[in-house]
């Protein structure tokens, strides 16, 4: 009897009625197809499209360098990607994490080529606080409009986006600017600032142990917090969450911080690791939008975010090998692979019907029991 | 020099500049609001413009033929927002998730096929493109002044006026426009009344898309005569912010569209003058948007307090 | 001379997720007759209107009208060949006009627009003809809720209804207005109309009936004349049990009655330059439950909001919880003084559907010392206190971490109300606490509301429901047009139809009398 139990509830952990298992399942799917596509546009560009894919999938492997280009460069999205996690779970649709990525970039800027302190340890850590404190309270503006006045936050945001482009630039070629670089750039950062290497091939920095750190304590909050109780309530029925006591207006501010110091942090990793100078046309451009990709792909769950960044720059870093010997395919088909996975993945009725047919199933039998 | 640029401001060619800008961001907020009449927030509006821009050059380069290039933008334009009714209805996918990450990935996916053409990731400028002409009104033509404004036009901006005016006859004299709006105010009370809801939601997606694409094209055959990357700027999320703020009134959907447009004149005549910075001057039309946005809602609010409400 | 309209024959339905709405039904509706279909809330009779109209489609089984297989794709079709439905919750489009919200889909047209004095017309000629005194130019956002009603049979009537279902119509009437709809039901009769009458109220049932068929549990349990059935087989035959009527519980306590749980002083509300509120004063003693009746729309709604805190316009007048002012507090700090809330529409304000019950249950006193620890919650007294909640309150489901989405109407209250329970307030509203769920799930809830009554909890019922209002209150009083229009110290002394009165606003107490309300 047990042990028939025992089997019943292994064969129903296992099982593809099982919500958890069956979201994996569709995630695996999801992600043959888009690459079973993928395979197919370059058919369609390529001449050689099969060398082509096992490149994109292997290559970032063929040299540890190109192991610590990925490593380097999928920091600062997965902080985008966080930061859109909170807000997107919270049900905010506040998209400036763009606009606070470039003009936090500025921030940076500002103290990194300033002799504030001699301390190589003191400057970063400066820069880090600077953007921060920047982007948390400038994050704020749309979901304070939202949640007082009922603006249009993701209208609002997108605005402000373009409009801290322009004041980044205004600023960096009128006050951190030098003529060196046309204008557009900023002055050499002071050595002091920059964040070394810990262990050099692989190009690992603080930087990267600070990501883990911060996707631990998020995720702890999300799942075990009063806070992530909140955003819980509040992203899956705001007038339950109303109803209930939460103040939208409270948790409006706290998650746009929250998302507002992620993106600050995210700007400096990348301005601090990746750069000597910043030009706010090009530096720090897209990795806010791309943050909200990557929120989707991982589910708006921490953990999957930053391995969802992972292997976006991942694929991102495979076309780029591929293209020292096949120019025919740009770094933007990564693209492609992401929007059809987050699209299938977002599908509720994606699979439904297998799931439907196995439930009736399983209902049935238990029926007979 | 300030007077100078001030003085621009008075002149027909600032006049017949407002007329040209308002075009795409009008075609987007015809967009929005034809999508919103039956209840669905189109917020690809901005990715569907982008699309239909390219396609748009590129039909016109294959085929040697402007209106050619128009059919394909406007077929992107459909394309995609069956895509969007397909993931959202067929299924069952968050219409608003489909639609941001069809924002975010639409400049890749735009540079990705420009790349495959051009072998260039900025502009179609290598390709000798035919675009589309201006019209001049015979007689309008020789009136002074009024001439001067209404004649010598793109043909997509006559195009888009006429739309403006057909547009508020179907939705709101005909039975289509009326089912179309029961839709969006009680999309029960439609379907009950033997509508098919979702049948119409896809109509008018397919007609957002559709105006979207005009929008597009307008900005690639006609207004910049090319393609170029992040070319759209924001003018289909000004037409979602005009349609938010006319709130279902068509004339303040218009009026809207307008006033966007006047700002981003004002911020290209300023541009053109080095007095200025550029960057901040830029702005101009972003800002313009976050303001009137802002302070609308905030109106709204003390109204809503104050015990004021539309009933709908 | 009874010729059959529409035949059901061995109708099922079984939803995707396995639930077997309705099994082998059997039914017959003859030209001409007023037939009710009755049952418990949740034994299938939507469903089964559903399927007659079109909305869904049969799993196995016919349906046949007038002699021909019906497949209908949509209630397009249906309204094509003569069916009409008045749902419950009204289908209109309140910015339109009555004449728009009746053409809608079927517009008469001159050229490619819509010929609207034509259609005004043709309205207004239904409606004089039917004698519903409607101005057919008027918003429908203007009308009272009977007139709404009017307008939905209207609908119906200017497709060439033949067959007109009406689903709960009278759930939302006064007794008065009831009255009058049932004339013109008999009307509609004479005129050869057949009426298929759902409800579930028994006493309105035997009064207007030819027939009666009765649902249980999705199966049918045969069609009788009216006249050949008591009210005690029928009740019989919905429940399948006698229900239990025992009132021993409800009399007063007064022991708590010193204090007060609400009290509320001159409470005034204006939208667009009209009182939605107009100097309305009450109280609710510990101890005592103070039913709130009225024809919706009366303002019942605003006021449960200003006393919540979740009412966005502003308002002028006092309101005290627990005997504190109430002040701009929002919705927690009221919590906070003693208040707890079950809402009117559960789906939207009382529960995050796609989360677990245990979130569910836990949500307005998430942040109490008991479920915590010192950084995080504590998840294990967590579940703890929702698998209590979920044992005493007798709610189905396989355990806490199923998703509200996936229970019934009755369970999901359930939720609610154990959640709202478990706050231990001293000061509860109760906004239409059994609204669409079964009669078990409602005597439960009816019985938690007591029992919390009884251990000096003061409670407001606010219910469109009159009889529910009449027996589980202490004291009554009566919404109209904003204004409490009569105030009824002894709940158990009150005659329904003079209650009636006072919610149409054919009667008005003085000011003193309704002052008691307050004083009392």
């Amino acid at each position: 009897m047990t042990e028939n139990k025992n089997k019943a509830s292994l064969k129903s952990v296992l099982s593809i009625s099982n919500p958890k298992v069956f979201d994996a399942v569709k995630m695996m799917i999801s992600i043959l197809i888009a690459l079973a596509i993928t395979f197919v546009v370059l058919c369609l560009v390529s001449s050689n499209p099969v060398n082509a894919m096992i490149t994109i999938l292997t290559g970032p492997l063929s040299k540890t360098r190109y192991i610590g280009a990925v490593i380097e460069s999928f920091i600062p999205y997965a902080f985008a990607g966080l930061a859109a996690g909170v807000l997107f779970s919270a049900g905010a649709f506040n998209l400036g994490a763009e606009g606070i990525f470039i003009l936090s970039g500025a921030v940076v800027t500002a103290i990194a080529i300033t002799p504030v302190t001699t301390s190589p340890v003191l400057h970063p850590i400066l820069c880090f606080l600077g953007a921060m404190i920047f982007g948390g309270v400038l994050m704020i503006l749309p979901s304070f409009l939202k949640a007082k006045f009922g603006t249009n936050e993701m209208v609002v945001s997108l605005m402000l986006n373009s409009i801290y482009a322009g004041i980044a630039a205004y600023v960096v070629r009128t006050f951190l600017g030098t003529l060196k670089r046309g204008g557009n750039s900023s002055k050499d950062y002071l050595a002091t600032a920059k964040i070394p290497y810990l262990y050099q091939p692989l190009r690992i920095t603080a930087c990267f142990f600070l990501l883990i750190a911060v996707t631990i304590i998020l995720y702890l909050v999300m799942k075990k917090s009063r806070l992530g109780y909140q955003i819980r309530l509040a992203g899956s029925n705001p007038r339950f969450a109303e109803y209930s006591g939460i103040s939208a207006f409270k948790l409006a501010i706290s998650t746009a911080a929250i998302a507002g110091v992620l993106s600050g942090m995210g700007a400096a990793t990348c301005l601090l690791t990746q750069t000597t100078f910043y030009t706010p046309s090009q530096s720090l451009v897209g990795i806010g939008f791309s943050g909200m990709l990557l929120s989707m792909l991982g589910r708006n769950n921490p953990i999957g975010i930053v391995i969802a960044a992972f292997m976006i720059k991942y694929l991102e870093q495979g076309t780029a090998v591929l293209y020292f010997v096949d120019t025919s395919v740009p770094s933007e088909i990564v693209a492609i692979v992401e929007g059809i996975i987050i699209m299938l993945i977002s599908s509720q009725h994606f699979l439904r019907k297998f799931r439907e047919r196995r439930l009736l199933k399983e209902g049935l039998e238990e029926h007979a029991e | 020099m300030l007077s100078s640029v001030i003085s621009t401001l008075f002149t027909m060619r600032f006049i017949q500049a407002i007329i040209r800008m308002s075009t795409p961001i009008l075609f987007a907020a015809l967009g929005a609001f034809v999508a919103a009449s039956t209840g669905i927030g189109n917020i690809a509006i901005e990715s569907i413009m982008t699309f239909a821009a390219l396609t748009g050059v590129l039909g016109s380069y294959l085929f040697n033929n402007a209106v050619v290039g128009v059919l394909f933008g406007l077929v992107i334009g459909i394309l995609t927002a069956l895509l969007i009714t397909f993931f959202s209805m067929k299924l069952g996918a968050d219409a608003f998730l489909i639609m941001i990450a069809l924002n975010t990935f639409a400049d890749s996916v735009a540079i990705f096929v420009l790349y495959q053409i051009t072998g260039d990731k900025g502009t179609t400028a290598s390709l000798t493109t035919p675009i589309l002409y201006t019209w001049d009104i015979p007689i309008i033509k020789d009136i002074p002044i009024l001439g001067e404004i209404l004649s010598g036009q793109y043909v997509l901006t006559y195009l888009c006026w006429l739309i403006i005016i057909v547009l508020f006859i179907v939705i709101y004299k005909t039975p289509l426009g009326m089912r179309m709006r029961a839709c969006g105010l009680n999309a029960d009370a439609a379907r009950t009344a033997g509508i098919n809801v979702e049948r119409l939601q896809v109509l008018s997606l397919i007609l957002s898309g559709v105006f979207a694409a005009l929008g597009g094209v307008y900005l690639s055959l006609n207004y910049l005569k090319i393609f170029s990357k992040g070319m759209v700027s924001g003018q289909g999320w000004m037409g979602v912010a005009a349609n938010g703020i006319a709130n279902g009134n068509y004339w303040s959907l218009v009026l809207s569209a307008v006033i966007f447009a006047v700002f981003r004149a004002v911020s290209i005549i300023f541009s053109s003058n080095s007095a200025f910075p550029t960057d901040l001057v830029g702005a101009i039309p972003y800002f313009s948007v976050f303001v009137i946005l802002t302070v609308v809602s905030i109106v709204n609010y003390y109204r809503v307090k104050r015990g004021k409400v539309e009933e709908n | 001379m009874s010729e059959t309209i529409l035949k059901l024959d061995k109708v099922t339905k079984v939803y995707p997720n396995g639930t077997v709405a309705n099994r082998d039904i059997n039914m017959e509706f003859e030209k001409g007759e007023i037939h009710s279909v009755v049952g418990e809330n949740g034994a299938g009779k939507s469903t089964l209107m559903k399927m007659i109209f079109g909305i869904e489609k049969p799993s196995s089984g016919t349906i046949t009208y007038k002699g021909e297989e019906t497949h209908f794709n949509s209630s397009m079709d249906a309204i094509h060949v003569g069916i009409g439905m008045v749902h419950q919750h009204f289908m209109l489009i309140p910015s339109f006009s009555i004449v728009d919200n009746i053409i809608l889909g079927e517009e008469p047209t001159k050229g490619v627009f819509i010929d609207t004095k034509e259609a005004a017309k043709r309205c207004q000629e239904l409606s004089d003809k039917y004698d519903f005194e409607l101005d057919v130019t008027a918003k429908v956002s203007t009308l009272s809720v009977a007139k709404r009603q009017k307008v939905e049979i209207l609908k119906t009537l200017y497709r060439n209804a033949e067959l007109i279902i009406l689903d709960e119509p009278t759930s939302v009437l006064t007794p008065q207005e009831t009255e009058k709809l049932f004339d013109q039901l008999r009307f509609f009769k004479e005129q050869g109309h057949t009426i298929i009458f759902i409800s579930h109220k028994l006493e309105e049932v035997k009064q207007i009936s030819d027939k009666i068929s009765v649902i249980r549990n999705g199966v049918s349990k045969g069609t009788y004349l009216n006249s050949e059935l008591t009210m005690e087989q029928l009740t019989n035959l919905i429940i399948g049990r006698d229900l239990d009527n025992d009132m021993d519980e409800y009399k007063t306590h007064e022991d708590f009655h010193n204090e007060k749980a609400l009290e509320v002083k001159g409470l005034h509300m204006e939208r667009n330059g009209k009182p939605v509120l107009n100097n309305v004063s009450f109280a609710v003693k510990c101890g005592e439950i103070l039913g709130v009746a009225g024809v919706e729309g009366n303002g019942q709604q605003e006021l449960v909001k200003c006393i919540t805190g979740l009412e966005e316009t502003k308002y002028t007048g006092e309101i005290y919880i627990c005997g504190k002012t109430v002040g701009d507090m929002n919705i927690r700090g009221r919590r906070d003084i003693g208040m707890a809330y079950i809402p009117e529409d559960r789906m939207v304000d009382g529960v995050a559907g796609n989360l677990p019950i245990s979130d569910n249950l836990i949500s307005t006193y998430y942040t109490r010392e008991d479920i915590n620890g010192k950084v995080f919650m504590d998840s294990k007294a967590i579940a703890k206190v929702s698998d209590n909640l979920i044992k005493t309150f007798a709610v189905k489901t396989k355990n806490a971490d199923t998703t509200v989405n996936s229970l019934s109407g009755g369970n999901v209250q359930k939720v609610v109300v154990a959640r709202e329970y478990n706050t231990n307030s001293k000061f509860m509203i109760a906004e239409q606490p059994t609204h669409g769920i079964d009669i078990g799930s409602a005597e439960f809830v009816h019985h938690k509301l007591i029992e919390m009554r009884n251990a000096g909890a003061g409670i407001l019922l606010v219910s469109a429901d009159l009889n529910e209002v009449v027996d589980l209150s202490d004291r009554i009083i009566v919404m109209f047009n904003g204004k409490i229009a009569g105030y009824f110290p002894d709940a158990n002394n009150v005659n329904e139809s003079d209650l009636g009165m006072y919610m149409l606003g054919a009667k008005r107490q003085s000011e003193e009398e309704i002052g008691g309300a307050l004083n009392d």
